[in-house]
């Protein structure tokens, strides 16, 4: 019953995570050019400059951290109605962990928002948001949504029933 | 209730409804629904407007980079470059860009691809945007769509015409490829109206051809009468008009550039790249209409057979009617005729006029020209050459109206053009004229000349150095002078009067001698004659002789008068006063008038009666006449030889006078008589005196009459 909440959410989430991927994330118009870079494309874009911490963060908050909670989020609602591995602890676990992260994830939103409001320099350089920063945004949105919505009582009724 | 350990009522069977499935699918999976939707409409969003993918290949793709090129066309971004990478076999550059789907429906065969690179030519910069931003490629096509195509071959350059530019193309030839440049300006009247394509040399290397782009609508001007001149440099000419030169613009002279105009209206249109020659220069351009009938109708021929020598005329001379250019030479040529039984060799000159210079409209034809120089040469029209310029010898033709020409047709010779018969030539050769001068001066004596005109100075030098001529002058002066006093004298104003009187008396002798000689017989006439005639002579010897004492006499008059001069100055003032207005009225009197009538009138009887005395039947008289001429000129030679005496008796009568004056000199009364009397005196005495020189003067009157 409550899982239905969960699934909707969570997929809602996977599919504005695709044109979060695909699109472009930053629009950067200079003097004398124009790029815009998807989020990967930022990311090899700067471990070809040498930035690899930046680039390990970004790929870490932005494509590993999205990616684990739709794991974490879609195991948790398939353990609830099947027998699982891990018992019960482990999964609670799993469960705050994944509601703990999710407010960091609109991180690489927020660097948007953040460098689109201070760079907008009239002719020489701009940073505009692209489409992929709002379907990011989205997609952190509904899977947030999909983790709030999961009871996690449910982890633990499962036993109950099937002592 | 065994079955069942207590009696409660079994169990309810409490199930829970089944809800329809509406009631059991939550709201929120309408979140991922629309999720779904807008993701699956941004994509299909993406990819509609994604563009197509073409294939630009080129020789040499500098600049251009993949995701960053941009592909403009009217300077706006319709594409981007996706992927360049080499052709097989590294012959080219492929270039894989994506273009706005808007603009691929008119991608057909006509699109040009090229790269744009700054540029910096004579006409100006461009592409300076590239410098900052890099290369771009530019893409043009016009604005019909057609069959759609994604291959395409780049160009190296930017073309200079764009597809869909309004205007017309065509070739233009040459022999000499060196005036033509890429994007040379054409220009019409000055102004820019187009530009040259890029030169091509023909296959054979004998001709170099380009083409050419004349905006609309400056392309209607050009017709198959137009014709194209090389305007780069400058010129210098020297023709018949003078020196004339010609420079244009900076830009042509650096990069060259072809000038053209329509000559001659009512050429056919232009096909698309119909072929031009580009001549020289403007002058040959705009003869050539004239002398190549084959590209203009519009001009009539004629034929003039000049027989001079035509040296000086050149194709291109001008034709001249009543000094308006009407025409010029097209061709002159040799030719021979037969000519009583001899080969002679006949100069031909074509002219080419034309119509509309005749005053004969815009539209006139040459079949209108030749009826109006048919009419023309019949009322006397004539060809001939004249002086086009005397410093550089050119002539030209002159269709000139000769009166009274004898009476020529215009000449249909069907093999030639119309002949039109011609005049004597106006040529003023300066050097023929100029050599003739010198061959005069030449044959002039000019040595000879020289030598009289040196001896002859010699003679003048020689004589003015004589002490002798020197004094000349004075003795001139001197000679004036008395002249001047003789005639201011007195004794010169009684004359007349005294002679009037001396003629009547000749006139009533001479009426007497009528008389006499009425009884001349004929007996002895020649030997009377003789003698009368010496006595005349030795009566006119005698009054010579007389005469010459009378110099004496006014001499002596003259002293007297000096001496009465001192003594009454006053009165001898007005009496010399009272003298000149006798002598003013003397002068105006009616008797000196009628003095030579008076003469006039007695010499005319004298001749009548001569004239009676040579007439037959008198001549028995002349005998006795001259007889008693003969005792006449007796009776005068007495009376004249009295004369001397007469005269010394006056002498001394005058000597007295002085005498009795110089005794009485204080005395005024009795020199106012004395004054009196001697001007009776000198009366008498210049009565004497003048008709003593008048006898003197010419004897023979008394007998001649003349």
């Amino acid at each position: 019953m409550s899982n239905q909440k969960v699934w909707a959410w969570l997929i809602a989430g996977m599919i504005a995570y695709i044109p979060a991927n695909t699109y472009t994330m930053l629009k950067t118009s200079t003097l004398v050019e124009t790029s815009e870079a998807t989020i990967i494309g930022g990311v090899s874009e700067l471990i070809d400059y040498g930035n690899i911490g930046i680039a390990l963060v970004i790929f870490v908050a932005s494509v590993l951290i999205p990616i684990g909670k739709f794991a974490a989020v879609a195991y948790l609602a398939i353990s609830v109605q099947r027998r699982s591995v891990l018992n019960q602890h482990h999964r609670h676990r799993m469960f705050e962990i994944v509601e703990f992260i999710g407010r960091w994830s609109m991180i690489d939103v927020f660097v948007v928002a953040i460098l689109s409001a201070l760079v907008q320099l009239d002719g020489l350089a701009t940073i505009n948001p692209g489409i992929a920063a709002f379907s990011f945004a989205l997609s952190v949105i509904f899977t947030m949504l999909a983790a709030q919505s999961f009871d996690s009582r449910l982890i633990w009724d499962v036993d109950r029933t099937k002592p | 209730m065994t079955k069942d350990q207590s009696p409660q009522p079994a169990p309810l069977d409490v199930r829970p409804t089944r809800r329809p499935l509406w009631q059991r699918i939550s709201v929120v999976w309408l979140v991922p629904v629309l999720a779904l939707l807008v993701s699956l409409g941004v994509a299909y969003q993406s990819y509609s407007t994604q563009g197509t993918l073409i294939e630009i290949s080129f020789e040499n793709a500098s600049g251009v980079t993949a995701d960053e090129t941009v592909i403009k066309y009217r300077d706006v971004t319709v594409g981007r470059v996706k992927k360049v990478i080499f052709a097989d076999g590294l012959t080219d550059v492929l270039v894989y860009a994506r273009l706005d789907s808007t603009v691929v429906p008119y991608l057909d065969d006509d699109a040009t691809f090229w790269v744009v690179r700054p540029d910096v030519s004579v006409r100006g910069i461009t592409g300076l945007d590239t410098v900052l931003g890099g290369v771009y490629i530019e893409g043009n096509w016009d604005t019909q769509a057609d069959v759609a195509q994604t291959q395409f071959v780049g160009l190296e350059d930017a073309p200079l015409t764009r597809a869909g530019q309004e205007g017309s193309v065509i070739s233009l030839r040459t022999r000499d490829g060196s005036a033509l440049s890429e994007g040379a300006p054409i220009l019409h009247k000055g102004i820019q109206v187009g530009y040259l394509e890029t030169p091509t040399l023909s296959f054979d290397g004998n001709e170099v051809i380009a083409e050419a782009f004349i905006n609309s609508p400056y392309d209607r001007r050009i017709t198959s009468t137009t014709r194209f001149w090389d305007t780069s440099g400058f010129s210098i000419s020297l023709g018949t008009g003078g020196v004339s030169l010609d420079v244009n613009s900076i830009a042509s002279l650096i990069e060259g550039g072809i000038a053209f105009d329509t000559v001659v209206s009512g050429g056919r249109p232009i096909r698309p790249g119909q072929l031009f020659d580009i001549f020289d220069d403007e002058e040959t351009a705009r003869s050539s209409l004239f002398s190549n009938p084959r590209r203009s109708e519009e001009v009539l021929e004629l034929t003039i057979l000049f027989d001079s020598s035509v040296s000086g005329l050149a194709v291109g001379s001008e034709v001249r009617f009543q000094g308006i250019r009407i025409g010029s030479v097209s061709e002159l040529s040799a030719f021979v005729v037969m000519q009583d039984d001899a080969q002679v060799v006949r100069l031909r000159t074509n002219i080419a006029i034309e119509p509309s210079r005749l005053g004969l409209g815009k539209n006139a034809s040459p079949e209108d020209a030749l009826e109006l120089i048919t009419a023309y040469v019949e009322d006397g029209l004539r060809a001939r050459m004249i002086t086009g310029n005397i410093l550089s010898g050119s002539l030209q033709v002159e269709l000139v109206q000769v009166p009274n020409a004898a009476p020529e047709t215009l000449v249909a010779d069907p093999l030639t053009f119309p002949i039109i018969p011609t005049t004597k030539s106006l040529i003023t050769d300066v050097a023929a004229t100029a050599e003739g001068v010198l061959d005069r001066i030449n044959e002039l004596p000019v040595e000879e000349v020289m030598e009289s005109a040196i001896d002859l100075m010699n003679s003048i030098e020689r004589l003015t150095n004589n002490n002798d001529l020197r004094n000349v002058p004075a003795s001139a002066i001197a000679l004036l002078d008395e002249t001047r006093n003789l005639v201011s004298n007195d004794d010169i104003t009684a004359v007349p009067s005294e002679l009037l009187g001396a003629v009547d008396d000749v006139r009533q002798t001479v009426a007497e001698l009528n008389t006499i000689i009425a009884g001349i017989s004929d007996q002895d006439v020649v030997t009377k004659l003789s003698t009368t005639l010496d006595t005349a002579n030795a009566a006119v010897a005698n009054i010579e002789e007389a005469t010459r004492n009378l110099p004496a006499i006014t001499a002596r008059v003259e002293g007297i008068a000096d001496k009465l001069f001192a003594v009454e100055i006053d009165e001898l003032i007005n009496n010399a006063n009272a003298t000149l207005a006798s002598l003013d009225q003397l002068i105006g009197s009616d008797d000196t008038a009628a003095l030579p009538t008076s003469v006039s009138a007695a010499l005319d009887e004298l001749r009548l009666f001569l004239g009676e005395v040579r007439a037959g039947g008198a001549v028995e008289n002349v005998n006795a006449a001259l007889a008693s001429a003969s005792a006449a000129a007796q009776a005068i030679e007495t009376s004249v030889a009295g004369l001397p005496a007469l005269s010394t008796r006056a002498t001394r009568l005058v000597a007295e006078t002085e005498a009795v004056i110089a005794a009485y000199g204080d005395r005024s009364r009795f020199s106012t008589e004395t004054v009196g009397t001697l001007r009776d005196i000198q009366a008498a005495a210049d009565a004497i005196t003048s008709l003593a020189r008048t006898i003197q003067r010419n004897p023979s009157s008394l007998l001649t009459g003349r």
